[in-house]
């Protein structure tokens, strides 16, 4: 049953905060006289926050399709949106932190910044085609801009304009797939035709569609070999733009990646918590092994990184890697670890990219080199970020252990050894890369033994950082239910 | 259900075929008798100069752009105001919205200097390209 469009505006309220939120930054932009002013990062503050309160306040119930079938809203869709305005919220701050934004016009960059998010927003729910390619470009476009954001440096143009060109690809090849779904099914409706398909029988036509839209969300979430652009625009975009990109759009990735593919391709057993194939389509299959390709390719190249910035951006390539594990299972079990995992790897990657925002103001720089010392220089960033690497590398008792744990367990419940055992060498290879950096911190001396000043807000948000990944290491239950309810609410 | 793509293929392979066979003809009965006037590029009739990889202000693409959105604009108001009686009052919030959020992107346009041609003309270093 399809709401309509009045009946739905009051199921779109997180939404309609962003918005409200971006117009108002365009008209504050146009009144202020100083660009530079931070009145405009503190309104974003308040407009994301207000997105988190109403987007987590109303409970979804069972879920329900909005707006004649466009968008869903459910607690699939209210996880996401919860988990990326979060992220946003940090990268705003981080962002009225950073000296590479300092001096340049502000109201534009949290415009771009928060246009992102309401696409991430749509596309975590999106239940159409039109409208999932609709949200995808809006998550996209403004991405180019906020990575070409330090207009007239080199490696910020570059970044740019790699993204765009991938980006152009990537989009093009998967609505090419839609396309042929379209032609297959005669529905934009994902739901129609997931049924249609199941009691066709055009194997080879959607074989081809499947791995052309598969392309698209790949692209998305940076899975080899769709990651080439993810390294260069990484290392060119603003700092906090970066962390940004390395968890908001690729959580939004993942969710559209999940709510697709089980859509389309497979179909609930009621009852089990698991899912069956619907086409001849061996679609597990092909992403076990993207997955096994993702996180070797990343943590092998990681390794011979000297750019912090580099060595982190293939460090999320392996965990995209890692998360993909528990798309294969085709189980419930398998989404929840997924779910999960976001949650942790959001406060772990975010905080080691702010405890980067923070050293390279001081130093200007983001090579290894830059971080020797730090122990002595800046001691309570140093072992933040040591915190944040160790959960990264999945040691316990920090909290990338536990997210680890929940996808390794699903991994082998459903007998998928292999993928299993590439997993934990992988694991190995990445305590070496990460321990690096902790090594040059700690055990190498600096060339420049003056401290490194962390001003209290800065250090107030560290700590609000590092204290998500010391508990959910030791107490992660609550956070592990949420996902459960979040799988378990996914209404199609 | 593949059959129904028979039309797409006749398609793919009819274009084909009219592509070699145009070229393969032509290189057949043509006489080939190249010289440096014949290879130059033609451009209007005229001897060509400079290079075609010029660069151009990039306000040409702002002003498109800028155009671009209040074409749509127009375009979506038109069939709003042919069925505008039947959709009544709900009708005209709705475009209002619409409108009011193109109107700060004019505002934004307009503190940018986006709209005044002669004064960005005057102190950008691209003039030279753009002649």
């Amino acid at each position: 049953m399809f709401l309509g469009n009045l009946a739905s505006l009051r199921y779109f309220l997180p939404e309609f905060a962003v918005t409200a939120t971006i117009l108002l930054l365009v008209v504050l932009h146009v009144v202020t006289k100083s660009p530079r002013s931070t009145a405009s990062g503190f309104l974003s503050l308040l407009g994301v926050g207000a997105a988190i309160f109403l987007a987590g306040v109303a409970p979804a119930g069972a879920g329900r399709s909005i707006f004649e079938g466009m968008v869903a809203h459910d607690g699939f869709a209210v996880f996401f949106k919860v988990l990326t305005a979060l992220a946003t919220l940090v990268v705003i701050f981080m962002s009225m932190d950073s000296r590479d934004l300092a001096g340049r016009s502000q109201a534009e960059y949290y415009i771009f910044l928060l246009s992102t998010l309401l696409g991430m927003f749509l596309l975590s729910s999106a239940t159409d085609i039109v409208m999932l390619y609709l949200a995808l470009e809006l998550v996209s476009i403004p991405s180019y801009l906020l990575a070409g954001y330090l207009k007239g440096q080199e490696r910020s143009t570059e970044a740019a304009m790699k993204y765009v060109v991938y980006g152009a690809t990537a989009s093009g090849v998967m609505i090419y797939g839609f396309s042929i779904l379209f032609g297959l099914t005669g529905s934009t409706q994902v739901a129609e035709i997931g049924r249609s398909l199941a009691a066709g029988k055009a194997t080879l036509p959607m074989l081809l569609a499947s791995v052309m839209v598969a392309v698209g969300f790949g692209y998305k979430i940076a899975a080899v070999p769709f990651h080439m652009w993810s390294p260069d625009v990484y290392e060119g975009a603003p700092t906090p733009a970066t962390a940004f990109f390395s968890v908001g759009p690729k959580a939004a990735g993942f969710a559209v990646l999940v709510r697709f593919y089980y859509t389309v391709f497979a179909a609930a057993d009621p009852g089990t918590g698991l899912w069956r194939l619907t086409s001849a389509v061996d679609w597990p299959f092909l992403f076990a092994a993207l997955s096994a390709l993702t996180m070797t390719v990343g943590n092998l190249v990681a390794v011979k990184q000297s750019n912090v910035k580099r060595l982190l951006a293939y460090s999320s390539i392996a965990h995209a890697g890692y998360m993909l594990m528990g798309f294969v299972l085709l189980s419930s079990a398998g989404i929840e670890a997924i779910l999960f995992y976001l949650v942790v790897y959001l406060f772990m990657n975010l905080g080691a990219f702010y405890v980067v925002v923070l050293v390279s103001n001081a130093t200007r720089g983001e090579e290894i080199s830059d971080f020797t010392g730090l122990g002595s220089r800046a001691p309570f960033a140093a072992v933040a970020l040591s915190i944040f690497l160790f959960a990264l590398t999945g040691i316990p008792p920090f909290s990338g252990f536990i997210g680890k744990v929940y996808l390794f367990a699903e991994v082998i419940h459903r007998g998928v050894y292999w993928l299993a055992v590439v997993a934990a060498l992988n694991s190995v290879v990445s305590l070496y890369y990460y321990t690096r950096i902790v090594r040059a911190m700690f055990f190498e001396e600096p060339k420049d033994a003056s401290a490194i000043p962390v001003p209290a807000v800065s250090g107030a948000l560290l700590v609000l950082l590092v204290a998500p990944t010391l508990i959910l290491g030791v107490y992660w239950e609550p956070v592990a239910r949420i996902a459960a309810d979040s799988v378990r609410m996914l209404a199609f | 259900m593949l059959v129904e793509y028979a039309t797409v293929l006749v398609f793919i392979v009819l274009g084909a075929v009219t592509v070699a066979l145009m070229l393969g003809l032509q290189r057949w009965f043509a006489p080939s008798a190249p010289s440096a006037v014949k290879l130059s590029t033609y451009e209007c009739g005229e001897v060509p100069y400079g290079s075609s990889w010029v660069q151009f202000n990039i306000r040409f693409y702002v002003v498109a752009l800028i155009f671009i959105i209040f074409d749509v604009e127009v375009a979506l108001l038109y069939p709003w105001a042919v069925v505008f009686q039947r959709l009544g009052f709900l009708a005209f919030i709705e475009a209002f919205i619409f409108i009011v959020i193109l109107l700060a992107g004019l505002a934004y346009l307009w503190k940018e200097g986006d709209l005044e041609w002669v004064r960005t003309l005057q102190d950008t270093p691209a003039k030279k390209g753009a002649k």
